[in-house]
């Protein structure tokens, strides 16, 4: 009896939630979302902007959901700097606690960690979770203008 | 000495993004020698199409020398490694919003090939957004865009014949370190497939009581870790004990790891035996 409960609520929740029921079926679903880059705002060259991971605003935020209990390894792969106009670069930094993980998907509530080191953490009950991620762009003094880009990479392995 | 004229305000551009990533299920896949085949369902929840790459490793969960878990791409023990005779279709696709799609694994396993487990790791690698870099043709001003991308790498195991697992505990040790209980173990697998389970260790005192443990945000009398151990593996686990701490005395750790695992389905995780230890902690 309880089991068929359980199953009637998984299927409601996967209609309400626009789940295609063949994918519902398949097993507990892994899904990893890029939600907002790291935002530096106004740079002044030679000036370094840092950003908190703490900034509800301006840091990075992916948004993981798993299966309750469900262990993962996230590891990031980090840009040493970014690449501007006619291969202009800008250094970027990341420190040892710029990332943080929070099982309450609260920028309020989290556990910091260095991007740099793999981190393991487990899917609390109900499978949501956030990391977030800060950093410090250092133009130089005379940093040529123009449009600059870099890409973070979070992977999440299931282990 | 441009970059000097323009040192001035540095306008960058706004990286917010529409959220974008991609659903895979099942997170673990296990494929029956009989069949020789499986499946992999990807479902794009976002607005925008996402461009996936498909591609394979060999990999297994392992620890490093303190005991922090990583994951062992290294080819040495590629006897287990299905990583030459699985291969999984289509390599590249685009999902488009609310749109789900199939990759399809088809294993070719070698003739003669031994009973037991081979294991395969998947990554889907999604472009999962890029920030919209405005006003390019303003020389007067930094823009800077950043792209996130997601990797999701999950586990393959394929089983031909009887498969069978175990595993042998020794050299359970815990210690108190700031606030927390901190235990190391030796785990090594027994039998011809990965050993799926769990870690599960109860502090308790001299009386029999169970000592609180802090998991995450809840409050727990037995801490419960994940695992899984493909050949060796020496885990550190660490729990929080909540404030006041451990008064003076004398405790026991009870270590239990059992093949039981809340987040897969029970009828892929292999059956095997118990194995439990347990440690005295004294508190001066």
């Amino acid at each position: 009896m309880t089991h068929m409960k359980r199953e009637s609520w998984v299927l409601i929740g996967a209609m309400l939630l626009g789940v295609p029921l063949s994918l519902a079926g398949q097993g507990k679903p892994l899904t990893v979302t890029g939600v907002r880059g790291v935002t530096f705002g106004a740079v002044l060259p030679g000036v370094p902007r840092v950003v908190l991971r703490t900034d509800p605003a301006n840091s990075g935020q992916f948004d993981i959901k798993g299966p309750k209990g469900g262990p993962v390894l996230l590891s990031f792969v980090l840009p040493l700097r970014m690449t501007g106009p006619a291969g202009a670069l800008m250094p970027i930094a990341f420190g040892s606690s710029d990332a943080g993980f929070s099982a309450t998907q609260s920028i309020g509530s989290q556990v910091g960690f260095d991007p740099k080191q793999p981190t393991t953490v487990i899917f609390p009950n109900n499978g949501n979770v956030s990391v977030f991620v800060g950093a410090t762009a250092n133009p130089g003094t005379n940093q040529r203008a123009g449009a600059y880009t870099a890409t973070i990479i979070l992977t999440v392995t299931y282990l | 000495m441009r970059a000097l004229g323009v040192a001035g305000m540095l306008a960058l551009a706004s990286a917010s993004l529409a959220a974008q990533g991609v659903m895979v299920a099942p997170h673990a896949v296990f494929i029956d020698h009989r069949l020789r085949s499986g499946s992999v369902l990807l479902y794009n929840p976002g607005t925008a199409p996402v461009e996936v790459a498909i591609s394979t490793l060999f990999g297994y969960p392992t620890t490093d020398s303190a005991g922090k878990i990583a994951l062992d791409t290294l080819l040495a023990d590629s006897s287990r490694s299905a990583l030459s005779w699985i291969q999984a279709f289509p390599r590249r696709l685009t999902v488009g919003p609310r749109e789900r799609q199939t990759v399809r694994l088809l294993a070719r396993p070698p003739a003669g090939l031994s009973d037991g487990e081979y294991w395969l790791r998947l990554v889907i690698a999604a472009q999962a957004g890029s920030v919209p870099i405005t006003g390019v043709a303003d020389t007067t001003a930094i823009q800077v865009g950043l792209k996130l991308e997601v990797r999701t790498i999950i586990g393959v195991n394929y089983r031909k014949g009887p498969v069978n697992t175990g595993v042998a505990l020794s050299g359970v040790t815990a210690r108190i370190v700031g606030d927390s209980l901190v235990t190391r173990s030796t785990l090594k697998r027994i039998g011809n497939a990965a050993f799926i389970g769990t870690i599960r260790e109860t502090l308790v005192d001299s009386t029999g009581a169970a000592i609180t443990q802090r998991a995450g945000d809840s409050l727990v009398a037995t801490y419960a870790s994940p695992v899984g151990v493909y050949f060796t593996m020496q885990p550190r686990l660490a729990s929080a004990i909540p404030q006041p701490g451990l008064k003076r005395g004398r405790y026991w750790l009870r270590y239990e790891v059992v093949a039981e695992r809340e987040d897969l389905d029970p009828t892929v995780v292999l059956k095997a035996p118990a194995v439990r230890d347990s440690v005295q902690l004294v508190i001066p």
